[in-house]
């Protein structure tokens, strides 16, 4: 949304992309449970080429790293950097919401 | 239902070789794990064209020489094959980029003639809905007196959304014939539903002559009875159409204009049903 580091200069994979890193904050996956793990905490379903899509993305800005394959899966996790641009993006997102709630009281949650 | 893995072989060769080098074998396990519904494969045509028109974010050795497996493959040139073929798959074909292209072009056209096909069968296919050729709820015969008291007496009851004359067939066979008469309550057998359509090229067949009590062709003067059927004056080889005509059990009659009876052939006046008493004479006035 804001900054470079961050996934707000990925056009249409900006979105995709913080689900990804959300959910790799709770620890290493590989591309099905991260699949997995996002339709369950947002509903939002993420397709194998989008998902493969922002990953080597995030790769390439090194947000996130590749760990060695198991059984033809390959995990991964955050880099520090990753967490910090999550981090950002999050208070970010904080603030944005924070602004929404007092705009629009009746909405619960 | 889990995916071919050819199927899903062929999906991940449409990626770009030194993608596929990297996350050939985890996105193809991946999607047999995943079960793939139709758009999570043209999620991946869509990840393919993109890692296509953006190789700068596929891996490039530097990057991914830090990999295991890469590093294999620096060891041994056929490495990389060999990689995803750890699968227990037959070797990856490659697709360079002009058979990517050609493909490309070809589903173009594919799916444009497809289009077109589509339209022209579109085009072709009959639209019953409304219009002529679709069935039309007249009314009750009591509705169609109040709209036009007249039909009682037996003058034809032009309604013209289904282009026909409705006759009522006994009181109109009596004003044909000079009689004053009022039945308005025909039963369903007496009932027409004349097709305004000139059997000869097609005109519309104007409103009942009040002289004659006959209906004349303004194109080319055909002439037709009082129940349409064809007098000996005139071009048309044959009766006005009719429709089928039904009467619900709420008395509503309905006209189903995609059943048409043929008007009866010319035979000259003896053979009408109902005698027109002047047949011969072509003027209406």
């Amino acid at each position: 949304m804001t900054t470079d580091e961050g996934t707000g200069d990925l056009g249409r994979f900006a979105e995709p992309a913080l689900l990804v890193m959300v959910s790799l904050a709770s620890g290493t996956k590989h591309g099905y449970s991260i699949m997995a793990d996002i339709a369950s905490f947002s509903g939002t379903r993420i397709g194998p080429g989008t998902l493969y899509a922002v990953l080597a993305r995030l790769e390439a800005r090194g947000l996130i790293e590749p760990l060695d394959e198991v059984e033809r899966r390959r995990p991964y996790r955050l880099t520090p950097q990753g967490a910090a641009a999550l981090d950002a993006q999050l208070r970010v997102i904080g603030r944005l919401v924070q602004a929404a709630r007092v705009r629009r009281p009746h909405v619960a949650g | 239902m889990l995916p071919s893995p050819s199927l899903v072989r062929f999906a991940v060769r449409v990626y770009p070789n030194s993608w596929r080098r990297r996350y050939g074998v985890e996105l193809h396990s991946l999607v047999m794990e995943h079960r793939p519904g139709w758009r999570d494969w043209l999620d991946l045509l869509v990840g393919a064209i993109d890692a296509r028109l953006h190789p700068e974010v596929a891996p490039r050795p530097a990057l991914a020489a830090i990999l295991p497996a890469y590093r294999a493959s620096e060891a041994r040139p056929s490495a990389p094959v060999q990689a995803y073929g750890i699968v227990n798959e037959p070797p990856i074909r490659e697709i360079s980029r002009r058979t990517f292209m050609r493909r490309m072009l070809g589903a173009g056209v594919a799916l444009l003639s497809l289009e077109f096909v589509g339209g022209v069968l579109a085009f072709m296919w009959p639209q019953i809905r409304g219009g002529l050729g679709g069935t039309f709820a007249i009314g009750t015969v009591a509705d169609i007196v109040a709209r036009q008291p007249s039909f009682a007496a037996g003058w034809p009851y032009a309604y013209a959304p289904a282009r026909l004359f409705l006759i009522n067939v006994p009181a109109a066979e009596e004003l044909a014939l000079g009689h004053e008469i009022s039945i308005p309550n025909p039963a369903a057998n007496q009932l027409l539903a004349l097709w305004r359509k000139c059997p000869h090229l097609g005109c519309q067949v104007p409103e009942l002559c009040d002289a004659l009590k006959r209906f004349t062709c303004r194109c080319h003067g055909s002439t037709y009875n009082i129940l349409g059927e064809k007098l000996g004056y005139g071009p048309a080889d044959r009766g006005m159409d009719r429709f089928a005509i039904t009467i619900g059990p709420d008395g509503v009659v309905t006209v189903d204009t995609s059943k048409i009876t043929a008007g009866a052939l010319k035979r000259g006046p003896d053979s009408l049903v109902f005698t027109d008493p002047n047949p011969w004479m072509a003027e209406c006035r």
